[in-house]
């Protein structure tokens, strides 16, 4: 192997300080959400230099908004994010990495052997949120291949130091000759070692995330209900579940919308209720509040989810997976959404666009009249209440598991 | 020479490492906390959504709520009084508007894309299924209006009696088949009727250009008003 332990240790370091910036303007992004406000995110390949995105469409966006984006979110309000994990981590090799350069004569094989298994981490973690992110969230977030890269770029440094020492110091530096190989012990308390300041170094700032983060309990229940929540027009869509009445008010061509499902469904508490969909298409072809169409095609989806019936839901999944295509389509084209749903679903023919089904969506509006709802997408009504809007992303899971409690308590032998 | 780190720097350089995530934490969750209580502080600055709310168009005009108040008022669409759905005959109508019969049509001609004419028959008060197709396609075009209104007419033939029973059943026969198309429990309270009999506020020609059933050639005054003129109002009252 080419190269000196000192040389690989230093391209870790730089791996670890490039992987430190990465997972630690990820992790300044999600705590920028901790004040209830919405704020735009770093998404870019070099952070801090590019401008900051507000549009909420990114990949950077997605992949932060998303289930996967942190753990221990019930007991947290938005949870540990995995990003302040990952500077943890690259804070370690980065330790590790100037122990070997601080080290005149390298370091021993078996420390760097610790280091390149520590090095596997990051790489494991970025393999498996990449395949998330491109399979499950069909999102690309430059910050995240920011740290694939410094993974792979710290296991090349780890990997590089390992397979150097060892060698003699004489063939390698001659301006500071030393016969004697590196010093070798025993591989088990070094990895051993290693896995105590891996621990260390993760449960530090996970303590203080957890200790300092602000109290979100006070909000719950303080942002509305529903005044008048009869089906009078039978214009809720039953979406299924067992338990708590809950009653989403969404938009099948919104992103939002769509992440909130995912979000709802990941958190395991959508099962443990009753839910039922109003559509609320932010679309001015049939809703008259919104000046204009933010989401062009969401009001012939909507049609076709009435028209459905039992298949509803299979709709809504359909429209979620090809949201910007409608979009784009319909913007060009107004009459592409319903050619895009009749091709997908050809039983909805003879109801879509017609009288009947138009004015049943106006009903479904008008329940957003009558409860006096704000005019947006996604919202949640668990039991009448409404979950605030900062509540519906980040800290969805911590809350529902506070609305849920009184009737998981109630349902208790 | 193999020098090994000393175990101070070295224990430094852990500390430096390690401390590093947690004080940028710890630094950002503050800052977090600081503008969460600045928010609260200052709530009613914040920029909240619109709430959802039935239309008010700009030709909901003081004159034309007043008539509208006046006349869903008086033919029961309005207050507790029992009366829904009772509509307004000739009289009260011309009574209520207190306007001019040209004057009450003039209110009316900002709805030009919302509105269509109903034309029978003559002596008629059947829909036809273009009629019935015309009506579907209108009452479905609802948008954030709040109130229905069905203004049925008979041309001058026949007695004045006859024709003031004439344009109620036409009238009739346009909420009788909303009613069978759009089942709603609260139509009542939505859809006013008004029937003029051939006294108040016949359409002019000038009303041929609006959408409407009985083919492009059937526009004599006589076809005109041989109808029923509906539309949905986009004021609040």
């Amino acid at each position: 192997m080419p190269g000196t332990p000192r040389t690989w240790a230093a391209l870790l370091a730089l791996a670890a300080v490039a992987g430190l910036v990465f997972t630690g303007t990820s992790t300044y992004d999600f705590a920028q959400y901790l004040d209830r406000q919405v704020h735009g995110l770093h998404c870019s390949f070099l952070p801090g230099l590019g401008s900051v995105d507000v549009t909420g469409a990114s990949g950077c966006h997605v992949t932060l908004m998303s289930p996967y984006s942190s753990v221990l979110r019930q007991a947290l309000w938005g949870g540990i994010p995995m990003s302040l994990l990952g500077m943890g981590t690259f804070a370690l090799l980065l330790y590790r990495a100037l122990l070997v350069l601080l080290h005149r004569g390298g370091a021993e094989r078996p420390a760097l052997q610790a280091t390149f298994a520590l090095s596997l981490v990051p790489v494991a973690t970025s393999i498996v949120m990449g395949v998330i992110a491109l399979q499950v969230l069909d999102a690309a977030c430059k910050l995240c291949i920011g740290t694939y890269g410094a993974s792979a770029l710290a296991f090349v440094g780890a990997l590089g130091a390992m397979l150097s020492a060892g060698r003699p110091q004489a063939a390698l530096d001659d301006d500071d000759a030393d016969p004697t190989p590196a010093p070798t012990g025993a591989l088990a308390p070094r990895l051993g070692m290693a896995t105590v300041q891996l621990g260390i170094f993760n449960l530090l700032p996970v303590a203080a995330w957890a200790a300092m983060s602000p109290a979100h309990e006070r909000y719950i229940g303080t942002c509305g209900e529903l005044t008048d929540p009869a089906d009078k027009h039978g214009v809720l869509i039953d979406l299924g579940g067992q338990g708590t009445p809950a009653v989403e008010v969404l938009d099948p061509l919104c992103p939002s919308c769509k992440g909130f499902e995912q979000r709802l469904d990941a958190s395991g508490q959508g099962a443990l209720l009753d839910r039922q969909l109003l559509l609320f298409p932010l679309d001015a072809t049939c809703n008259w509040m919104v000046s204009s169409s933010l989401h062009p095609g969401a009001c012939t989806v909507s049609e076709a989810m009435l028209c459905a019936g039992g298949d509803a839901r299979a709709v809504l999944d359909w429209a979620f997976e090809r949201q910007e295509e409608i979009r784009t389509a319909t913007a060009e084209d107004p009459e592409a959404a319903a050619r895009m749903v009749l091709a997908a679903f050809p039983q909805v023919e003879g109801c879509l666009g017609k009288p009947a089904v138009r004015s049943k969506l106006n009903q479904s509006l008008r329940w957003a009249v009558k409860n006096q709802l704000p005019v947006l997408t996604p919202q949640l009504f668990v039991d009448g209440r409404r979950v605030c809007d900062a509540d519906t992303d980040l800290g969805l899971d911590y809350t529902l598991a506070r609305m849920l409690a009184p009737a998981a308590t109630e349902g208790a032998p | 020479m193999n020098s090994p780190t000393s175990p101070a720097l070295a224990l430094g350089v852990g500390a430096a490492c390690a401390l590093l995530p947690t004080g940028l934490a710890t630094a950002w969750i503050l800052s977090a906390q600081g503008r969460l209580e600045a928010a609260e502080a200052s709530e009613a600055d914040t920029p909240v959504a619109a709430t959802a709310a039935v239309a008010d168009e700009g030709y909901c005009t003081p004159e034309l709520r007043k008539v509208l108040r006046r006349v869903l008022t008086s033919c029961g669409l309005v207050g507790a009084d029992g009366a829904a759905g009772r509509g307004c005959q000739p009289a009260d109508a011309a009574a209520v508007a207190t306007l001019a019969g040209g004057d009450f049509n003039a209110l009316f001609l900002p709805l030009a894309d919302r509105a269509a004419i109903v034309q029978f028959e003559k002596n008629e008060a059947a829909l036809g299924a273009e009629d019935s197709a015309l009506v579907d396609k209108v009452f479905a075009e609802r948008g954030g209006a709040s109130w229905f209104l069905v203004v049925a007419r008979s041309s001058p033939e026949g007695s004045v009696a006859h024709n003031r029973a004439l344009s109620e059943q036409r009238a009739r026969a346009i909420t009788d088949h909303i009613h069978a198309t759009f089942p709603d429990p609260e139509l009542d309270q939505q859809v006013g009727l008004l029937w003029l009999g051939e006294e108040y506020a016949q359409l002019g020609a000038d009303f041929c250009g609006w959408q409407r059933s009985g083919g492009v050639d059937a526009c004599t005054t006589d076809d005109l008003n041989r109808s029923a003129f509906m539309a949905w109002i986009d004021c609040r009252l």
